[in-house]
């Protein structure tokens, strides 16, 4: 059996989480303490990505990263490409996954009390510190909820991955590509193989984050 | 050690707006109002957590804020000591760390000795490695209050401390917390909503009602000379009467009140002349009436005001006993159904067997009505 996609899929996902918290969770700060221009346009933008279908948006990011889109011709002047690479795959994870832990984070910075910052303030603490010290630690267990979410979210990807990164056995077939793929060959045994496997991880990754929940902080 | 506290600022929102002034020495100051008058907002623009819209705050020799001249210090520049309503003790912190917080940048050495030392003079030895949610509500005011005392602050800011606590503890806590004060010797500004507290804390009280200051003074001056009826409403002073002025002199003024014609000292500080039949008001302590025992012989003229009338409610506050008095003189009665409220202790009102004899007379000195001026 090949197990190539199940690989791939894992370090697809772990990238992928690991740019959507880089990005998602200072994004989740802006909009849970910071009043600016253009802030519910920004919120709405957010959770687009959980309700447009996949394909729309595979299209939509296609059209950005294909050879003649803006970002993929900027690429290519570098002499890199995206579309149709492992890389793609990320991408395509991150769009599927960041809503989970940007509306998860925010709702977890809404619920620390305002004044506690406040009063790190007073003490003499720098933004920086207050949120490592005050805001991050108070709002940590919905930090790694979304972002438990988001990995099993991004482990799954299908509609994004195929519009934008293809389906190339070997190189960017992730693992429901490959299930998918199985299938369509009448390979059950294989399919049935790696249904479970992805069905493995997502309840122990879940099962995990239950036990964790119940820590105090 | 600072010196003087200086505030003169404003700060407009829709609807509300803050205009206040007011100067502290190195004590401890009162702002006491209803709630919504305006008393956080100031320890707010104090601590560089809200921005004042004009004017300047200076503590000792530094200015925090100048409108003017385009100063505005952060909260963080400013070491201000704030004890939040609440406390807002960082729940995921032990006390020790609470207390350790804003010591953050000095020497490690620097920073265990002096968080040791809070925690030793607020008498928090053995609670350093138990969490804000194990502790009772007086240890908390000790953690937040060690935890400002600790930075060594300019000024200690204490917006409600006691409002958190059960009665019977925030009696207790009172007096310890004034104790704590006077001890440090660090400038404090309380803000309450409560005259006892502010009463029992301050050494000087500024009354806030509606974003303006309606009267600054010694706290034994506020007790006994609320500048105006909205001062002695808010006081939450009983018997808040009005009457019609007789003839007002240098130190005395007539009142005729209900049927009556009350004799009062005139305030000896600002003697207050109003034209004859001008209406004026004023107050009389519930625990200044005197009923007059009936075993002993009439009335004489050393007591003044003498008046007559039922008890129509009573109420037992533990201590005292509340009465209701209603004169017998024909009219509408002055509050609701009832004309005085009347305060006697337990003992009193057994020896005098009022729950059984409900028609009294009684008298008030005159140094015991309280004229307000207009």
């Amino acid at each position: 059996m090949d197990f190539f996609p199940l690989w791939l899929s894992v370090r697809v996902a772990l990238s992928a989480t690991a740019l959507t918290l880089l990005s998602g969770v200072p994004l989740a700060w802006l909009l849970a303490r910071k009043r600016f221009p253009g802030r519910h346009a920004l919120e709405a933008v957010v959770v687009l990505p959980l309700v447009l279908p996949p394909t729309v948006l595979g299209y939509y990011l296609l059209v950005v990263i294909g050879y003649r889109g803006p970002l993929g011709r900027a690429l290519a002047a570098i002499g890199l490409e995206l579309a149709f690479t492992p890389g793609a795959a990320v991408l395509a994870a991150c769009v599927g996954s960041i809503a989970l832990v940007i509306k998860s984070a925010q709702a977890g910075f809404e619920t620390v009390d305002g004044q506690l910052e406040q009063a790190a303030r007073t003490l003499g603490r720098s933004e920086w510190s207050v949120f490592w010290s005050v805001t991050l630690p108070l709002a940590w267990r919905s930090v790694l909820a979304g972002t438990v979410l988001a990995f099993c979210r991004a482990l799954g990807e299908f509609g994004i991955t195929l519009m934008v990164a293809g389906n190339i056995p070997g190189r960017t077939q992730t693992l429901p590509l490959a299930i998918y793929d199985r299938v369509q060959a009448n390979q059950m045994g294989e399919a049935n193989a790696l249904a479970l496997i992805a069905v493995g991880i997502v309840v122990v990754l879940l099962f995990g984050l239950s036990r964790l929940a119940r820590l105090r902080y | 050690m600072s010196g003087t506290v200086a505030v003169a600022i404003t700060k407009r929102f829709p609807g509300f707006t803050l205009d206040v002034r007011w100067e502290a020495e190195q004590s401890v100051l009162g702002l006491f109002g209803p709630s919504g008058a305006g008393k956080t907002l100031t320890l707010q623009c104090l601590a560089g957590l809200i921005r004042p819209d004009t004017g300047r705050i200076v503590v000792g020799e530094r200015v925090f804020f100048d409108a003017a001249a385009g100063v505005d210090l952060s909260p963080q520049q400013r070491r201000i000591g704030y004890v939040f309503q609440g406390y807002a003790l960082f729940p995921h912190l032990t006390v020790w760390k609470n207390i350790a917080f804003g010591l953050q940048g000095r020497p490690r050495a620097d920073r265990t000795r002096r968080a040791a030392e809070v925690i030793e003079r607020l008498g928090l030895r053995g609670l350093e490695q138990r969490y804000p949610r194990e502790l009772s509500g007086g240890q908390r005011q000790r953690v937040a209050l060690g935890r400002a005392l600790a930075i060594d602050p300019a000024l200690l800011l204490l917006d409600e401390p006691l409002s958190a606590l059960d009665a019977p503890l925030r009696r207790a806590l009172r007096d310890e917390l004034r104790e704590i004060l006077s001890g440090w010797g660090t400038a404090a500004v309380v803000v309450t909503h409560d005259f006892t507290e502010a009463y029992r804390l301050a050494d000087r009280i500024v009354v806030y009602e509606d974003g303006r200051i309606i009267q600054s003074a010694p706290r034994s001056e506020l007790l006994w000379q609320p500048a105006s009826e909205a001062v002695a409403r808010i006081m939450g002073l009983s018997n808040l009467l009005h009457g019609t002025v007789v003839k007002a002199m240098p130190d005395r003024i007539q009142i005729a009140w209900r049927g009556h014609m009350l004799e009062a000292v005139n305030s000896p500080t600002r003697s207050y002349l109003p034209p004859p039949d001008s209406p004026i008001a004023f107050f009389i302590r519930p625990e200044y009436v005197r009923l007059i025992r009936k075993d002993r012989s009439a009335p004489d003229a050393h007591h003044m005001n003498l008046m007559r009338g039922r008890i129509v409610g009573e109420a037992d506050f533990g201590t005292v006993w509340s009465l209701r008095l209603r004169l017998d003189t024909p009219g509408a009665p002055a509050q609701g159904d009832f004309d005085l409220e009347v305060e006697v202790p337990h003992l009193v009102y057994e020896i005098l067997e009022i729950e059984r004899d409900r028609q009294w007379e009684f008298s008030i000195h005159r140094g015991s009505i309280h004229v307000l001026p207009t």
